[in-house]
């Protein structure tokens, strides 16, 4: 599903050359649930944003579902992005002006789908976080547990392969947290692959599969790689 | 497209997008309004008097003391005027044509006084003003010598034979043509008839904002005073050194007088429309100043907007929109504002039209400045937007990661 190789990114200025990540490798098979984890400036956003095609890296090679991204221009990487990744962020990054259908529907239009093919797919996204009764809501009407669920239905209303999260629980109350976390949890057990960037090892212990990364380098791997197939996910759902 | 979503989004948030749709709307008001003043001032100016400006000038000459013999230094004076080498023509002349300064009458095409009269200019001149003037006849034929009038107390006209511009007669005699019009006797007040018996093409009042400037009457007719008009209608390129020749000339005969207001055509043109000059470059000023203010204003705002929303559109690039995507984004959000302005613009540009037109004497404008001026403005608006937008599409998606 995705595999880095000597993935390395170096941010310079005239003065100071920084290695946000040095060779770089991991692989992270469909359908596993991978928590990153890390001091600050460790590296986790630069991981981050290069798997979520966010930014650029300075040399290694990067296959997404067996897409070579190194050589991809700005309008593939944004169609890759529309198609495959769904993304959760920590303030949730909601669109303020806009009412939760139209929130959650951005990422379709980008896709260029009818109105028609949008509303029932939307509509089936916020009812699966439990949201669709307040679609016409704005964002600040909600509470925080409400608008990560929110971001969340947007990340998913694409059928993304893979999710990534950035700290979706870091602006949230430990109960909050806990619904948010158990949601994602069911998102994977139905086959959706979710890299998890985290602060919280309470939560990075309860992974499947932990990395650790210090100084730009993977540091520590706890957990085993647990794929998800279609035929263990359909077991499981029996 | 994101038609539904920018315009809920502007309606939830509309305090800038209103400040700056007014700005657009009185903007494009007074800037048509505007335009459409200058056009009409522009016409006006450019409208042919009838003359050959650029060859003739004028002088006026005012006599003083008990020796001064007017009809004897007039006569005279023209005979010298008309021997000086690069002269065509020269005449004694009551008024000059767009000088803003003349004589006008009421003239009728019967001799009944209860009718209403067409207002005109009257000149008074000598038979060679035709040919100093540089008319075109269309009809019939100039006056002659023998036709001229002489007289010393202001009064009735003497004259009983004319030539009238093709305006002047038609607005007389409507149903005929001008040809048919020679021959014709119309009548000056006092039940003075005047039998018409050239028209030229055209010539103009003193007036320049007259409403009848291009209606005049010529008779042969001289008002022998000490306050006297010479013209004179210079040989191609002479005008320049025939003015200072002239009035070395005049003034080194023996004669007590003043020689004064020597000036060409031109330049009693230029002096006439000095103010709608200044007018048109007063206003010209107005809408350069109001289109770049307009233009910060919508750059202004757009620079704020996406400054405001830099994470939002980071967050927009990562969930799969395309820098064009960005783009179209905030030029349909300009789309949208510029819209509204110009649509309240647009009725507002018609009222204060209709308040030009009903209380300023204006002419009516044109159907065509309002929805050429919209879609100016949509452009300006479009093009004032365009740097910040496609700034605005640069923004990494990297920065929807960032914490601040």
């Amino acid at each position: 599903m995705l595999k880095m190789t000597n993935i390395s990114k170096v941010f310079r200025t005239e003065l100071v050359e920084t290695h946000a990540l040095s060779d770089f490798t991991l692989n992270v098979e469909e359908g596993e649930f991978v928590t990153i984890t890390g001091p600050s400036g460790c590296g986790k956003t630069t991981f981050l944003n290069i798997a979520g095609l966010l930014e650029t890296y300075t040399s290694g090679s990067y296959l997404l579902d067996n897409v070579d991204v190194t050589e991809l221009g700005d309008f593939q990487r944004a169609r890759l992005r529309n198609e495959k990744i769904g993304f959760i962020f920590q303030s949730f990054n909601l669109m303020p002006d806009l009412n939760l259908f139209d929130n959650v529907d951005v990422p379709l239009r980008y896709r260029g789908m009818k109105a028609s093919e949008r509303r029932p797919r939307v509509e089936k996204a916020l009812e699966s976080v439990g949201l669709l009764g307040r679609k016409k809501h704005l964002p600040a009407q909600l509470s925080g547990g409400q608008q990560q669920r929110v971001a969340i239905a947007r990340a998913l209303v694409g059928e993304p392969r893979f999710l990534l999260a950035d700290e979706p629980t870091g602006n949230l109350d430990s109960n909050t947290a806990q619904g948010v976390m158990e949601l994602l949890n069911e998102i994977n057990a139905q086959g959706t692959t979710i890299i998890m960037v985290t602060h919280d090892q309470e939560l990075a212990q309860q992974s499947p599969r932990n990395i650790h990364i210090l100084d730009g380098r993977i540091a520590q791997e706890s957990g085993k790689r647990t794929p998800v197939t279609p035929a263990e996910t359909a077991a499981a759902v029996a | 497209m994101e038609i539904g979503p920018i315009v809920r989004a502007l309606l939830r948030n509309k305090l800038g997008a209103v400040l700056i749709a007014a700005q657009i709307a009185f903007t494009m008001t007074v800037i048509i309004n505007a335009v459409f003043i200058i056009n009409e001032r522009s016409r006006l100016m450019a409208r042919p008097s009838g003359l050959d400006e650029a060859n003739i000038f004028h002088v006026v000459n005012i006599g003083y003391g008990e020796n001064y013999r007017e009809d004897i230094v007039i006569e005279d004076d023209l005979a010298m005027l008309r021997q000086m080498p690069g002269v065509r023509s020269a005449s004694s002349i009551n008024a000059i044509p767009v000088s803003g300064g003349g004589s006008s009458t009421g003239i009728r095409a019967t001799d009944d006084p209860d009718t209403a009269s067409t207002p005109t200019a009257i000149y008074r001149a000598d038979e060679q003003i035709f040919e100093t003037l540089g008319l075109n006849l269309i009809a019939g034929e100039y006056f002659r010598a023998a036709d001229m009038r002489i007289r010393s107390e202001p009064g009735e006209t003497l004259a009983d034979k004319a030539v009238v511009s093709a305006a002047l007669a038609e607005e007389l005699f409507p149903d005929l043509s001008v040809n048919e019009v020679v021959g014709r006797t119309a009548w000056l007040p006092g039940v003075v008839p005047i039998q018409i018996v050239g028209v030229v093409e055209r010539l103009q009042a003193a007036w320049p904002n007259a409403s009848f400037v291009e209606n005049s009457i010529v008779v042969p007719e001289l008002y022998i005073d000490t306050f006297t008009r010479y013209i004179v209608r210079a040989e191609p390129g002479r005008r320049d050194s025939l003015m200072a020749e002239v009035e070395e000339m005049l003034a080194s005969r023996p004669v007590d007088r003043v020689i004064r207001d020597m000036e060409s055509l031109e330049q009693t043109r230029e002096s006439s429309y000095r103010i709608d000059s200044a007018m048109s470059t007063i206003l010209s000023i107005v809408i350069v100043t109001l289109i770049f203010i307009n233009s910060m204003g919508i750059v202004g705002l757009a620079v704020f907007s996406i400054n405001r929303r830099r994470k939002q559109i980071g967050t927009r690039r990562a969930l799969g929109a395309t820098r064009p995507a960005i783009l179209r984004y905030f030029m349909l959000e300009n789309f949208f504002i510029t819209s509204i302005g110009v649509v309240i613009g647009a009725v507002l540009t018609i009222a204060l039209s209709i308040v030009l037109t009903t209380n300023f004497n204006m002419p009516t404008m044109a159907w065509y400045y309002t929805p050429i001026g919209a879609v100016l403005l949509v452009l300006i608006g479009q093009l004032a937007a365009l740097g910040p937008s496609t700034r605005a599409a640069a923004i990494e998606p990297a920065i929807a990661t960032r914490s601040v």
